[in-house]
């Protein structure tokens, strides 16, 4: 029963992997560290995962877990040995090849991101995930409004960065 | 074109190029141990139960000798089982607060849930202090207010001693334990939840705050 679960649960979470690697990529700076959030979310999906009941899309409770994973649960861990290790992470990210303007400017908008709290990280990455109003404050446990109101002064910090 | 849709142009672009995790490899992942926060606050929480537990249970047999001499014995049995009951509901509250933290709720909700189980602890904490602080004020009112019987405990011998100098050196002994007592706890709690819920208060505050 166990096994047939753990089987249903990689086979699934393989398939959406991708989300995990996003809120990695939003909360992380450098490969381990991106490994070990990885980690900690995929355990912390596994735990839940028999809760799961498939009324909602799987998906959906990636996007939950990892946010609150990365904003709530996650601690920094020196742990390097402990770690389960994959490469080939983050080079393949950083050689995405752009005109120059464009690549400068996006090197400067990552940047920013990166020196954003981890609440508004949560927000610029549901919004580059194409999720709407109603789910980011679902999500995050605040009113619509408010969603609006903080997604409006998080993009006017980041062009003001952009355009000094 | 907008930065920001330059920016998510980008976003979507690297879709593809995320590694992809083998079977295998996921399936050690999820065989690893967890090194969440909440794990830390429920080991850290149990030690505290234990720790204040066991200094209950630790106390030596000839040190309720002393308070049966003061007719506090019955007293203390009393307040003893009191304050048994009181901490088994505190760890029922506290294990019943602790199974409702469940990482699929919104963000908001799992902080607050986390920050209340949390908050159980230490108000466990500060009713063992305050338990500590008004036993100590009984005892030490019944011990001086029968000053015969505690020079007879404190001098069994009835060596040739200042009685004045006596009840000083108790009165100090006393207020330095207890100082040193309210020191060590409140650099425990400074170096652990300082550590530990730094990130989670931070983030929480920004929330509540909007």
């Amino acid at each position: 029963m166990n096994k047939d679960l753990e089987h249903k649960f990689i086979s699934e979470f393989q398939e959406h992997q991708n989300i995990i690697h996003k809120v990695c990529r939003i909360y992380t700076y450098d490969q381990e560290a991106h490994n070990d959030l990885f980690q900690e979310i995929t355990i912390q999906l596994w735990k839940a995962y028999p809760k799961f009941r498939g009324d909602s899309k799987l998906s959906t409770w990636m996007y939950r877990i990892g946010l609150n994973t990365a904003i709530t649960l996650y601690r920094k861990s020196k742990r390097t040995i402990k770690t389960q290790d994959f490469d080939t992470v983050l080079h393949k990210i950083q050689a995405t090849k752009y005109d120059n303007t464009e690549e400068e400017q996006l090197k400067l908008m990552y940047q920013a991101i990166h020196q954003l709290s981890d609440i508004d990280k949560g927000l610029i990455f549901l919004y580059l995930e194409d999720k709407n109003y109603k789910e980011i404050s679902e999500t995050l446990g605040i009113s619509e409004v408010n969603a609006r109101v903080k997604m409006n002064r998080i993009k006017t910090r980041l062009k003001t960065i952009l355009n000094p | 074109m907008d930065e920001l849709d330059l920016l998510k142009k980008d976003w979507k672009k690297q879709e593809s190029s995320y590694p992809k995790l083998s079977y295998n490899e996921i399936y050690k992942m999820i065989h690893k141990k967890s090194s969440s926060i909440v794990k830390w606050i429920f080991i850290i929480c149990i030690a505290e139960f234990l720790f204040w537990g066991i200094i209950n249970l630790m106390l030596p047999e000839g040190f309720f000798d002393i308070y049966e001499k003061f007719h506090l014995k019955t007293f203390l049995t009393v307040s003893y089982v009191i304050h048994y009951i009181v901490v088994v509901g505190f760890i029922y509250i506290f294990y019943k607060n602790y199974k409702t933290i469940y990482v699929i709720d919104n963000t908001n909700l799992l902080m607050r849930k986390i920050l209340k189980t949390r908050k159980i602890v230490n108000y466990y904490v500060y009713y063992n202090i305050g338990l500590y602080i008004i036993l100590s004020l009984i005892f030490n009112f019944v011990m001086f207010s029968n000053s015969e019987t505690l020079l007879d405990v404190m001098n069994p011998d009835h060596l040739e001693i200042d009685k004045e100098k006596i009840f000083t050196i108790l009165l100090i002994a006393q207020i330095v334990a207890f100082v040193l007592m309210c020191g060590i706890l409140w650099l425990y709690y400074r170096i652990i939840y300082g550590i530990l819920l730094k990130k989670l208060n931070k983030n929480y505050k920004e929330l509540e705050n909007l």
